[in-house]
């Protein structure tokens, strides 16, 4: 018989996950110990294989475009973003920064026209989604102002 | 051949349009709006883009979006499908500018054919029969009633900027020409901007008769025989066949070699399609649509000859490869066009699908970008699957659709499905007996 230490703190953990996902049920396996952690409830089971990577994806999950996180800032059209006016300039924001409301953020260029983004609210940056130079569509988030 | 191809369309035509470049080992890349994230096409497409907002002005018409996003993902040509720009020369232009190839007929031509008067002219130069009617725009009533009493009435005033039956009344003697005068010109201008006018016969019991064309860069020209598009409500198609039930081999033969002679003068490229009025024997030129169209499916099933790919592939400079001999027509095909919309009103009604099964079998063809769940945006037409069978003859034909429309289930949004099964267990349609006005007719009387 194996020694089985109760992790009460992975359970919560779990637990937690369960409830901030919708997930029903969710199944942990380490070191040959597994415990499962199920909702209850009449919900659909949904089949969790993988179980690390399922409970660490479903908190990307939640983050996709259907509920972008407060204060994202996404494209206006389709192009390449630059982050700096040219291309060896410094960039128009970094992490940490606070903008102004108008102040350009970014750069978006479409058919040899460089469209200037304007960050749409004042705040601080806390991400920047995009690289310099990346392709971006409409309404992908291109940045975070808090 | 092009490496990658940008799909500037949505619905079951980009679907269509997807299927055959993968048939080709092209890659594609899907340009859809927010409310099309979830298409069929763009679900299958190697690449998408999201390039605007839902409304179609923002999205699918948004140029500048549609050239970007060929740019970044480096896509070598734009196919635009039907309807959106297919036929906006400007587009076309700036396509090639940029340095992509624009599947279709060359900038000029998509002028030429797109103004109505035009494009009656040039069809006059290049020897296609045309309906009697005024040379040219009709300027103000006093020439319009000299015109009327020369063409003879009935007639019917059309805009010179129009398509798709707006704009358009009808005088059936010089009392009427007045209101009829007004009501066309300013229609016209409500509906594109424009309220030019031209004078033609009218025609009391016309069929709708078209021919496909199909034309390489290097002056190859063949066409693929004719549809019979009559059952229209509304000037929209609702049902399509080929070969016409009306016409002769000596009259598919002698309008067949009428559309390409004139094709090879104007040395016109790529797919397009000739449409007729024909009345007691006679043709008359009514226009030209320079692009795919929606029922081209019917055409592909007689002939077994994939238009889509062969557009693809004289729009990469490939010769025909085929002559006009080589094309045989083989069997009778039948589109049904299912819509999204009300069966008795004609409303439109999208929505959530439920449930979903297409009809199967020898035969039967459905072009759709359907599935289970899948939500009927409620920004773009209604046009939600096709439904086109063949068999070796007409009535085999008629009682495979009419077997695969009993199969035919599409839960959750009302579809124009009771139409067509009413449609197809009437009198005048199993005798081919029916001309433009039929249907409207048909659906009012039920």
């Amino acid at each position: 018989m194996s020694k089985f230490d109760i992790d009460e703190a992975l359970i919560r953990k779990l637990a937690q996950l369960l409830k901030e996902t919708g997930l029903t049920e969710i199944e942990f396996e380490k070191e040959g110990a597994r415990i499962r952690v199920n909702a209850g409830g009449t919900g659909p089971a949904v089949f969790a294989p993988g179980a690390v990577a399922a409970a660490a994806a479903a908190p990307a999950a939640a983050a996709s475009p259907d509920a972008p996180a407060a204060g994202s800032v996404s494209s206006p059209m389709v192009g390449t973003a630059y982050l700096s006016p040219e291309p060896n300039a410094a960039a128009f924001v970094k992490v940490g920064d606070r903008v102004a409301k108008g102040q350009t953020i970014l750069i978006i260029e479409a058919m040899k026209v460089m469209n200037p983004i304007p960050a749409p609210h004042a705040g601080t940056v806390t991400q920047i989604l995009v690289q310099d130079g990346q392709p971006v569509e409409f309404g992908e988030p291109l940045m975070v102002i808090a | 051949m092009f490496e990658k191809i940008l799909i500037a369309n949505r619905g079951e035509i980009a679907l269509r349009i997807h299927r055959a470049c993968r048939e080709m080992g092209i890659r594609t890349v899907a340009v859809h709006s927010v409310a099309d994230a979830d298409a069929m096409h763009v679900r299958l497409a190697d690449e998408s883009v999201c390039i605007g907002p839902a409304p179609s002005r923002d999205s699918y018409l948004n140029m500048p979006a549609i050239i970007s996003a060929a740019t970044i993902t480096g896509a070598d040509a734009i196919h635009p499908g039907i309807g959106f720009l297919s036929e906006n020369a400007r587009f076309a232009a700036m396509v090639e500018e940029h340095g992509f190839t624009f599947i279709g007929p060359a900038p000029d031509h998509l002028t030429l054919m797109g103004d109505k008067v035009q494009a009656k002219d040039a069809a006059i130069r290049f020897g296609i029969p045309v309906v009697p009617g005024s040379a040219g725009e009709v300027k103000d009533e006093a020439d319009a009633k000299r015109w009327a009493a020369e063409i003879g009435y009935p007639v019917l005033i059309k805009a010179a900027a129009g398509g798709g039956g707006k704009g358009m009344r009808v005088a059936n003697d010089e009392s009427e020409l007045s209101q009829a005068w007004s009501m066309a010109r300013s229609e016209a201008m409500k509906s594109f901007g424009n309220d030019a006018v031209y004078m033609e016969k009218y025609l009391s019991h016309p069929r709708h008769i078209e021919i496909q064309i199909l034309a390489d860069n290097h002056g190859n020209v063949v066409h693929l025989g004719e549809r019979d598009c009559s059952l229209q409500r509304r000037h929209q198609k609702l049902v399509e066949e080929a070969p016409s039930p009306a016409l002769n081999a000596e009259q598919r033969a002698r309008i067949g070699k009428v559309a390409t002679d004139a094709m090879t003068k104007m040395g016109y490229r790529s797919v397009g399609t000739i449409e007729f009025l024909f009345q007691d024997g006679a043709f008359y030129f009514i226009e030209m649509n320079t692009r795919l169209q929606v029922e081209h499916p019917v055409t592909e099933m007689i002939t077994g000859i994939d238009l889509v790919r062969e557009q693809i592939r004289v729009a990469s400079g490939a010769p025909l490869g085929m002559s006009q001999a080589d094309i045989t027509f083989s069997g009778h095909a039948i589109e049904c066009r299912v819509n999204a919309e009300n069966p008795e009103t004609f409303a439109p009604s999208p929505g959530r699908i439920t449930e979903y099964h297409a009809p199967g079998g020898l035969g039967v063809r459905v072009d759709s970008a359907l599935y289970g769940g899948y939500r009927v945006p409620p920004h773009y037409d209604s046009l939600i699957a096709k439904l086109i069978v063949h068999g070796r003859s007409r009535n085999e034909c008629m009682m495979r659709l009419r077997r695969a429309l009993e199969e035919m289930v599409i839960n959750g949004v009302h579809t124009s499905i009771p139409v067509h099964r009413r449609i197809m267990n009437a009198p005048d349609f199993l005798n081919g007996a029916y001309d433009i006005r039929w249907l409207e007719n048909f659906v009012a009387a039920e």
